[in-house]
């Protein structure tokens, strides 16, 4: 990972959003990996479904990429891809840089 | 449950545009309800169909952004039930879909959607389709609201141009029928069945002798116009006003089953208008008139009369002269029937108050008719 993809830039008048937007991130991530654990791979798809859509939305595109991701290989049944995806979700959270323009 | 975003209403005027935003995902709904706010838009939201449905009832959105992917009702559910519930039908609805989905394009389409949106949303694409829908909501709007001035002052003119002539009531009936069989002033002369009513004053030459120019005009005013409340309160239709007479028809132009009691009553209020009046005259001018009147029906001519220059829609024809004549036979206060008219409206008339006249040959007439006198002084009202 380099440094300019953990830097998002965010319309400013999303900012007041944001704050919620990460916590129902974090708690998705949590989902994910109950539904994981539970190899529960429709509500999987769902959630990445979400992840695609939501996402790009507010300007994070690694959270639509790694929600197509999960999408997909949870469509395949895919628990290794989705299990590495969580993490790089994880990862991207943890480190992402918002900047509002 | 994730967390909802607060939901700040941007614009709450109340002609703000009014979108509701149905998405069960509360960031996506947020973000969307954001953008709109920031359009100046008044914005709700629901995160699910079924109380989508509800909102829409109860508080109809101008607009609706309505997520496909919903746990329970999907978006093509909702967009069906609206698009095909009269009341709700003309709310655009765009439908927000995933990214090249064309099949739920396909299936918004035969849902009825106005149109559609990926995920993700892009910002500029959200307020380009919104705005546009906008737009043609508010020019139906606009076009519909001006068809309806439009109406209404087409209404208000027949109206003002015949309250001259008939009862407002008649009036509104002719306005109202004008949009469905156009105007019933126009048109051939046609044979009907009417009653004709004729009034004048008893006594009017010698109030034009001794009085002077200014008050006659005023009196004459007076007189005309409590007479012409009394037609006008049993619907009648003035067909001539001329020196102190006047034509009062009924069953026409628009047919009254009861045109003959009409008739009768409106000779008894004619009467009973004028009784004050006529007291006013004696007090300031010393003058003892009052209202003669004849009444009579049966078939005549109904139609505009006269030259290309100068017409008058009015009716002529037996019943119509015999009225007259009768008119002129009558006293001050007293009401002469022709005999097939009093026969129509003896129930109403005590039959102390009837005086038969016997068969009169009236001027103009090769045969006698029937007449009756009523002496309709006050308190004869039926």
């Amino acid at each position: 990972m380099t440094a300019p993809t953990l830097t998002v830039t965010v319309a400013k008048d999303l900012a007041d959003l944001i704050p919620v937007f990460f916590k129902n991130r974090q708690k998705e991530l949590e989902t994910l990996r109950t539904a994981l654990s539970a190899t529960d791979f429709e509500q999987l798809r769902q959630l990445g479904h979400r992840m695609k859509g939501v996402g790009n939305s507010y300007g994070f595109a690694k959270v639509s990429e790694l929600g197509k991701r999960i999408e997909d290989s949870a469509k395949g049944g895919d628990a290794k891809s989705i299990d590495t995806c969580i993490g790089e979700y994880a990862e991207y959270l943890s480190k992402v840089q918002i900047v509002y323009e | 449950m994730n967390d909802r975003a607060p939901a700040r209403d941007g614009a709450t005027a109340q002609d703000a545009y009014r979108v509701l935003v149905v998405d069960d995902d509360p960031d996506m709904a947020g973000y969307l309800a954001r953008l709109l706010q920031r359009e100046g838009m008044a914005v709700e939201m629901a995160a699910d169909g079924e109380s989508a449905l509800v909102r829409v009832m109860t508080t109809p959105p101008d607009l609706v952004l309505l997520d496909v992917m919903m746990p329970g009702m999907s978006g093509f559910d909702v967009c069906r039930q609206l698009k095909g519930d009269e009341s709700t039908a003309l709310i655009p609805i765009v439908l927000v879909t995933a990214l090249e989905d064309t099949e739920s394009r396909v299936r918004g389409i035969e849902a009825g959607a106005d149109d559609f949106l990926s995920k993700p949303v892009k910002r500029e694409e959200l307020v380009a389709r919104v705005k546009t829908l906008r737009r043609l909501h508010d020019t139906r709007k606009e076009l519909e609201s001006r068809r309806l001035a439009a109406e209404v002052q087409r209404k208000e003119a027949i109206r003002k141009a015949f309250s001259r002539y008939i009862s407002p009531r008649l009036a509104d009936r002719i306005a109202d029928a004008a949009g469905d069989h156009g105007d019933p002033f126009q048109g051939r002369a046609q044979r009907t069945s009417l009653v004709a009513l004729f009034a004048d004053l008893r006594g009017f030459t010698r109030l034009t002798e001794k009085t002077e120019v200014g008050a006659v005009v005023a009196m004459l005013n007076e007189y005309f116009t409590v007479l012409t409340e009394a037609a006008y309160q049993h619907d009648g239709t003035i067909f001539n006003m001329a020196g102190d007479s006047l034509l009062v028809g009924f069953n026409v132009p628009f047919p009254q089953p009861d045109a003959a009691e009409r008739a009768w009553r409106t000779a008894l209020e004619m009467v009973a208008r004028f009784e004050p009046v006529a007291a006013g005259w004696k007090r300031q001018h010393g003058l003892d008139l009052g209202v003669g009147i004849g009444v009579c029906g049966g078939e005549a001519i109904i139609g505009n009369v006269g030259s290309s220059h100068y017409a008058s829609y009015t009716i002529i024809g037996d019943p119509v002269n015999t009225a007259a004549r009768l008119m002129q036979l009558a006293a001050a206060g007293e009401v002469l029937l022709c005999g097939p008219l009093y026969e129509r409206v003896r129930h109403l008339i005590p039959a102390e108050q009837v005086k038969e006249r016997g068969d009169v040959t009236l001027r103009g007439k090769s045969e006698p008719i029937p007449v009756f006198a009523v002496r309709a002084a006050a308190g004869v009202h039926a």
